[in-house]
């Protein structure tokens, strides 16, 4: 049993380590790639040629290029961090750490409210397959699909923060309930970028589920309606949604990032857009890292819950739980 | 070409009256609202800035970000005001007949925000510590001595005459610190910094908000009114508008030009439109051989509808440009340069005296992100269709931007001219010195007389004489155009309505301690 679970641990790892290294190497060359020297972002237009040139000494930028990937490389393994920012001189390991949390809120927050959006609408169609609601369920999502994330977050501004007034129209408040009350229409921006897909997968899987053969003996056997329902469908469908709710993690960290823009508020996002604009190497670097190590974590996570949840894909031998649908055939 | 033509003159035309409508409309707004009762304490304010200020160092930085928070906690002997008018600040001063000794007298209990007191040490060690380091906003002036000669007297000795030397003073990098950083390393000192300005700084994260308390030693009774000040981070200006106008933010920082109108007219919110130092402007790279010809660079000059410009870009917020000086500088020559006013025959015939008689393929470089300067330069590309010089826009990010100028590879760009200062030398010697190191603003422009003029310029005394070098320069400028001054844009900023005494600088800071809060605030 040990040695089984060091085994998958391994296997794990194996898989990790070459990701996070390609995007650590990426993201380092393709930023050095651009055009653009952070010291004279620093200091502006009006800094002499000797000033950039002091600046870029103290900064380590006059250094050969393989010293610094060789500097950055070695301060990751060994102080997990990627260097301190060069504009305002704090380690990026602290950077992250303080942003994260109203990130990472959004993130739980909006999964929350992709789910509560999306499970009842999945429910409704394939319940009433051609109904009126399956009709809505199917047109409805294509419209939100096609908006860009900071459009959906810009309208909601405009009716519940301007026009209502119910919510804030940015930041995040201080005081109880307020940074809570802040994270609401952000949440509700990138769920709403969300949930189409996983109303339209959830929606497919349940009328898979209802037309299988297992369901017409549930219901030849004259077991309830509702607990065919509630206990053999709904939790049958549960785990291709989950699959497809870690596939998105990457869109839902995307999308985290953008809307801060949109809402203000002062997260990683808007950490990462200062960063590139100024070059702050270290930090997008840290960002970089931080987003591709939680992708990675999420997806794995994600198919050691479908492999727990499914005993078939334990036997399979196999994490990957898209393979599922074609099993549940 | 024909057909472009009317429709863009029509453009123009509502664009004017959109702005004449917008600026009858916020007429009343226009200047900062003016205390009807007594001044209240207490409060918190929160001022919006689209950048957080990331470093205090004043002999360090110079951008506005931080520039705009480091003046709040340390103070100048001499300084500015509205104005743009030099006058004692934390000391008096007398100068001595030629003009080679400065003795400055602090006033009577000065102390600094934690209570120690200002002596002549301190001032002798800030500006040691500037002239020593440089920096990006350097003492240019001949400094020979500066010396504590009494119990609150110092006395700088220069080794030349240098008129600007109190204009250059007056800066926020020449702010006075303890001696020694008052004992604290020089990392911890800029980290907790301690000044005798209106307030210091409680908490500050470097990549958002910073909070300042008032400063309870400051020498102007009563001031500052305000308990704290908060500088809110909100890097979106679209984010940072809505907030003020939902109450979540009491002031901000900047308003584009198209939002000017509308922050005007919204109830609860008040425009504050104070005249800059600032010029935007064609900036020409006179190593490109086309723009080497001083009748290429006239005939742009004129086939360019400043009037136009000014109107359709700028919503009746700036005030179009004759000369290379704002107002608001001393020795402007807005009003008396003779610029090269916009005639498409002119200007045809113009280039036809030049080596291009039929024209030529250019790029105008912008900065990507400046909704204005787009639109400025989409402007500049028609106007120059219409003399036979085709014109490619290149936008780039502000990083890549730089670089490119700083590398001389452009041909001509959208950018502008800013001063630090109320005097002309600062803005003249950026602009027109082809010795220094931005080669007459990355444009390479050389002209003897000029130089020349430009030397004079400071030390020649205040006076006639001094207003006629700076008006033979402009003038000068104007006829030859390395760039062609469009127009001087307002400081553009709002509050809410029960924000008080708000007081803006010509380069854009704004004096919070004068700032109060109205009841029901």
């Amino acid at each position: 049993m040990v040695r089984r679970a060091a085994a998958a641990a391994g296997r794990a790892l194996a898989r990790v380590v070459p990701v996070v290294l390609g995007v650590v190497i990426a993201v380092f060359f393709l930023l050095r790639l651009v055009p653009g020297d952070p010291a004279a972002m620093i200091l502006g237009e009006r800094a002499t040629p000797e000033a950039l040139a002091a600046l870029r000494a103290e900064l380590g930028l006059d250094q050969p290029l393989w010293r610094q990937f060789s500097d950055f490389l070695w301060g990751v393994l060994t102080r997990f961090d990627t260097g301190d920012s060069l504009v305002s001189g704090v380690p990026t390991r602290e950077l992250i750490l303080a942003k994260a949390p109203i990130s990472l809120g959004i993130v739980v927050f909006a999964v929350g409210l992709a789910v509560v959006i999306a499970v009842p609408l999945a429910l409704a169609a394939a319940l009433r397959k051609d109904g009126w609601a399956d009709h809505v369920v199917r047109v409805l999502p294509a419209v939100f699909m096609g908006m860009p994330l900071f459009w959906i977050g810009l309208l909601l501004i405009i009716v519940f923060a301007v026009q209502l007034q119910w919510l804030p129209v940015g930041g995040v408040g201080s005081g109880p309930g307020e940074p809570l009350r802040s994270l609401v229409l952000p949440a509700l921006a990138v769920a709403l970028g969300l949930a189409p897909p996983l109303v339209r997968s959830l929606r497919a899987q349940l009328l898979e589920v209802l037309q299988s053969d297992f369901v017409t003996t549930l219901r030849a056997a004259r077991i309830p309606e509702r607990t065919i329902i509630w206990r053999h469908v709904v939790r049958g469908a549960a785990l291709p949604a989950l699959t497809l709710l870690s596939v998105n993690t990457a869109y839902l960290i995307g999308g985290t990032l953008v809307v801060e823009q949109v809402f203000g508020i002062n997260g990683l996002g808007t950490l990462l857009f200062q960063s590139i604009g100024s070059r702050d190497f270290p930090v997008v670097q840290g960002i970089a890292l931080a987003c591709a190590l939680l992708v990675v974590l999420v997806t794995g996570l994600a198919g050691a819950a479908s492999a727990a949840l499914d005993p078939r894909l334990r036997r399979a031998g196999s994490a990957d739980p898209r393979r599922r649908a074609g099993a549940a055939r | 070409m024909t057909a472009s033509r009317s429709p863009r003159r029509a453009a123009l035309a509502v664009a004017a009256l959109v702005a004449a409508l917008a600026l009858s409309a916020c007429g009343g707004s226009a200047a900062p609202s003016t205390p009807s009762t007594d001044p209240v304490s207490g409060g918190t304010l929160t001022f919006g800035r689209v950048a957080s200020a990331n470093d205090l160092d004043l002999h360090q930085q110079i951008t506005a970000n931080n520039a705009f928070a480091i003046d709040k906690v340390f103070e100048p002997l001499v300084a500015f005001d509205e104005q743009g008018e030099i006058g004692p600040w934390l000391a008096d001063y007398e100068v001595s007949d030629d003009g080679l000794e400065y003795v400055f007298t602090l006033r009577d209990g000065l102390q600094f925000s934690d209570g120690s007191d200002v002596v002549p040490e301190d001032v002798v060690f800030s500006l040691n510590r500037h002239l020593e380091l440089g920096g990006p906003l350097p003492l240019e002036a001949p400094i020979a001595s500066i010396e504590a000669s009494g119990d609150r007297e110092v006395t700088i000795a220069l080794s030349g005459p240098y008129t600007p030397f109190l204009s250059e003073l007056a800066s926020f990098s020449n702010g006075i610190l303890p001696a020694d950083f008052g004992g604290a390393s020089e990392e911890e000192f800029f980290e907790r910094p301690i000044g005798t300005g209106p307030f210091a700084v409680s908490e500050w994260d470097p990549n958002g908000d910073l909070v300042f308390v008032k400063n309870t030693h400051y020498w102007q009774e009563g001031k500052p009114y305000l308990d704290s000040l908060v500088y809110r981070f909100v890097a979106d200006d679209t984010q940072l508008r809505q907030q003020l106008q939902a109450g979540q933010i009491d002031a901000i920082d900047t308003v584009p030009a198209t939002n000017a109108a509308e922050i005007g007219a919204t109830g609860g919110t008040v425009l504050s439109e104070t005249p800059g130092w600032s010029t935007e402007q064609v900036f020409f790279n006179t190593q490109r051989e086309e723009f080497a010809d001083v009748h290429v660079r006239r005939a742009i000059a004129q086939a360019l509808d400043r009037d136009g410009i000014t109107e359709a870009t700028t919503f009746g917020t700036a005030e179009v440009a004759n000369a290379l000086l704002p107002p608001t500088i001393t020795y402007s020559a807005d009003d008396s340069v003779e610029a090269l006013e916009y005639d498409p025959e002119a200007a045809r015939a113009e280039l036809a005296e030049s080596a291009y008689p039929d024209g030529f393929e250019v790029t105008l470089l912008i900065a990507s992100g400046n909704a204005q300067r787009a639109q400025i330069a989409q402007i500049v590309q028609e106007s120059l269709a219409k003399i036979g010089i085709t014109v490619e826009i290149e936008q780039l990010d502000i990083a890549v931007f730089r670089e490119r100028f700083f590398a001389y590879d452009f041909d001509f760009m959208l950018n502008s001219g800013q001063s630090d200062a109320p005097d002309p030398n600062g803005f003249i010697t950026f602009q027109a010195d082809p010795e220094g190191f931005s080669k007459s603003y990355w444009t390479h422009y050389t002209n003897e007389r000029v130089t020349e003029l430009m030397h004079e310029g400071r030390t020649t005394p205040a006076g006639a004489g001094r207003e006629a070098i700076y008006g033979e320069i402009q003038q000068i400028l104007a006829d030859e155009v390395p760039y062609i001054p469009l127009f001087f844009p307002a400081n553009l900023k709002a509050t809410s309505e029960a924000v008080q005494g708000f007081a803006v600088l010509p380069n854009g800071s704004v004096r919070f301690q004068d700032v109060w809060l109205s009841e029901g605030a």
